[in-house]
């Protein structure tokens, strides 16, 4: 069935965006990330313009992250206080997202700039994440176990100024590397169209020493705030939020990511993060090779969509 | 003033032995097209026909028609990607400035068969004689890289289309050309010319509008998205939340 998408300005099939909305739910609920980072290319490989992806996939990731919170807050692992601290922090940067983001448009490096960081995170979190992974797997097969870091212990960070105590979460830790983290993911999110949580998550864990219980629960709070800030401000700024699109990816999103969800439960956690760690590092070694391999067509235009 | 005019008119018409040209008459299949939620690409067909009278001087050769239905006028950047330190990075742009968002042209016959380059460039008749830039001239314009790959890349998205046969006559005077409206066809007004010619010269031309729009549903998410934007993002946050909600209470498992 074709749905014409007002503000795409093209038709598309609702079972497809369903679909798609549907497989990338399946994999943030397995993986417990908003999946943003896999669903803004698959659209704009589908022939939805960019600038409309990225405002659109921000609502699917409110959808998505308000379904996961309320399951974290029945089970109370969501620390509020720490969250807010992100959100508010993550707020400021998603609204310097949007301009840098209006700001690359209209240079017409967007599309680079968005490659690049593709590239450089992607790239980065994934490999770590396998490495990690892989040594934890190692070290299970062998029956040894891997020293454990003692949590407290991170150097620099404990010498910053401003120290703030996150009774849940029980952290007593500069500001600033919270707010540095939420600036960064919020900027990132609005910029990228993803929602963070694949940065954020292991960010959590190994930089803050948050304990793991709390940082899904707590990355979902962050991520749902400010994906809704900017949800609005793309909407008001650049006008390109589609809420048809964004509807059809949200209704199969959310119903991918309880089955999930399910199929992660079920997973040792060192095997998940193995399995995230190749997915990411696979997304961010395809935006490489886009950006190395001559491409067959050297020309683009732009200024040819109706949102512009 | 009227009158005189109206006199000198009159005066024309009926002296004898003035030749005149061919009247073409043309009408469009709907002056309207809307775009509903099903809306997967539509046609519009152009109908026509040459009037002569007795008074009308015989031609030799053939007649022959080009219908072109041109989009609403957008400026575009044109980039060109060139690799730098190893990556590939749009570098030079060129702006071309109120070019047509859609072209279609659709002829008799294959253009030089209808009127030479000199008499195409004069009227900017297609896309080799495309203005892009600057306005039609004697000589056909001169084209950069950018020109070519913005007339090449429209070609491929379908917003650019050249029907060479695309005309047929029904009688020696009666025509009909059916022109292809893709999917992602822009909005806005159209403007549909047709041209005739005879011996490669150009003897008559006329021009109808019509208005490719949203309606209904369509019509009005993009009105609120445009006009309310703020309320817009808070309406989309909003369903995206209740989406949300719904989902956790519906798969609750306890």
């Amino acid at each position: 069935m074709e749905l014409y998408l007002p503000i795409a300005e093209l038709p598309m099939n609702v079972f497809i965006l369903i679909g798609m909305g549907a497989a990338i739910g399946f994999l943030s609920g397995m993986f417990g990330v908003g999946g943003g980072f896999l669903l803004t290319p698959l659209l704009i490989f589908s022939g939805i313009s960019p600038a409309v992806a990225v405002a659109s996939v921000s609502s699917q990731i409110v959808a998505n992250s308000a379904s996961g919170m309320l399951a974290y807050i029945r089970k109370k692992t969501v620390d509020f206080k720490l969250g807010s601290f992100l959100l508010v922090s993550g707020i400021a940067g998603s609204g310097l997202g949007v301009l840098v983001y209006s700001l690359l448009l209209k240079v017409g490096q967007l599309d680079l700039v968005i490659a690049l960081c593709y590239v450089g995170f992607l790239g980065t979190i994934g490999a770590l994440m396998l490495v990690e992974s892989t040594r934890a797997l190692i070290a299970q097969k062998r029956g040894t176990q891997l020293p454990v870091k003692r949590p407290g212990q991170h150097g620099w960070m404990q010498k910053l100024p401003l120290r703030v105590r996150f009774e849940r979460s029980r952290l007593y830790i500069s500001v600033f590397p919270v707010i540095g983290l939420g600036v960064m993911i919020g900027f990132l999110g609005a910029l990228l169209g993803i929602g963070g949580g694949f940065i954020m998550v292991p960010a959590l864990i190994y930089l803050l020493r948050v304990p793991t219980t709390i940082v899904i629960g707590t990355t979902l709070m962050q991520t749902l705030g400010t994906m809704a800030f900017t949800t609005l401000m793309q909407a008001s700024a650049n006008q390109t939020v589609d809420v048809i699109l964004g509807l059809c990816l949200m209704v199969g999103g959310v119903v991918g990511a309880q089955f999930g969800a399910r199929v992660g439960q079920s997973l040792r956690g060192e095997t998940l993060r193995l399995l995230l760690g190749l997915l990411v590092l696979a997304v961010g070694v395809r935006f490489a090779v886009d950006l190395i391999v001559t491409p067959t067509e050297i020309y683009s235009l732009s200024g040819t969509g109706g949102a512009s | 003033m009227t009158a005189l005019r109206l006199l000198a008119l009159v005066v024309l018409t009926l002296l004898p032995g003035i030749a005149r040209a061919e009247n073409l008459v043309t009408a469009l299949s709907s002056d309207r097209v809307a775009i509903t939620s099903n809306f997967t690409g539509s046609q519009v067909t152009i109908f026509g026909t040459v009037e002569r009278d007795a008074q009308t001087i015989s031609r030799n050769g053939d007649y022959h028609l080009v219908v072109t239905l041109s989009g609403p006028p957008r400026t575009i950047v044109a980039r060109r990607k060139d690799r730098t330190a190893g990556i590939w990075l749009n570098r030079e742009s060129e702006k071309l400035r109120s070019v047509p968002s859609f072209l279609s042209i659709s002829t008799t016959a294959p253009m030089p068969d209808v009127a030479s380059v000199g008499v195409r460039a004069r009227l900017g008749l297609g896309f080799d004689m495309l203005p892009i830039n600057d306005p039609p001239g004697p000589l056909p314009p001169i084209r950069t890289d950018f020109d070519g790959a913005f007339i090449r890349l429209m070609q491929q998205q379908k917003l650019f289309a050249l029907k060479e046969g695309g005309v047929e006559f029904l009688s020696p005077q009666l025509f009909r050309s059916q022109v292809d409206l893709p999917a992602n066809v822009p909005v806005g007004w159209y403007t549909a010319t047709v041209y005739l010619f005879s011996g490669g010269v150009l003897l008559s031309r006329t021009s109808e509008d019509f208005n490719i729009r949203k309606t209904g549903f369509e019509q009005f998410v993009t009105d609120a998205a445009h006009q309310q934007p703020v309320a817009y993002g808070f309406a989309t946050v909003l369903i995206a939340c209740l989406t949300g909600w719904l989902a956790g209470v519906l798969f609750r498992r306890d």
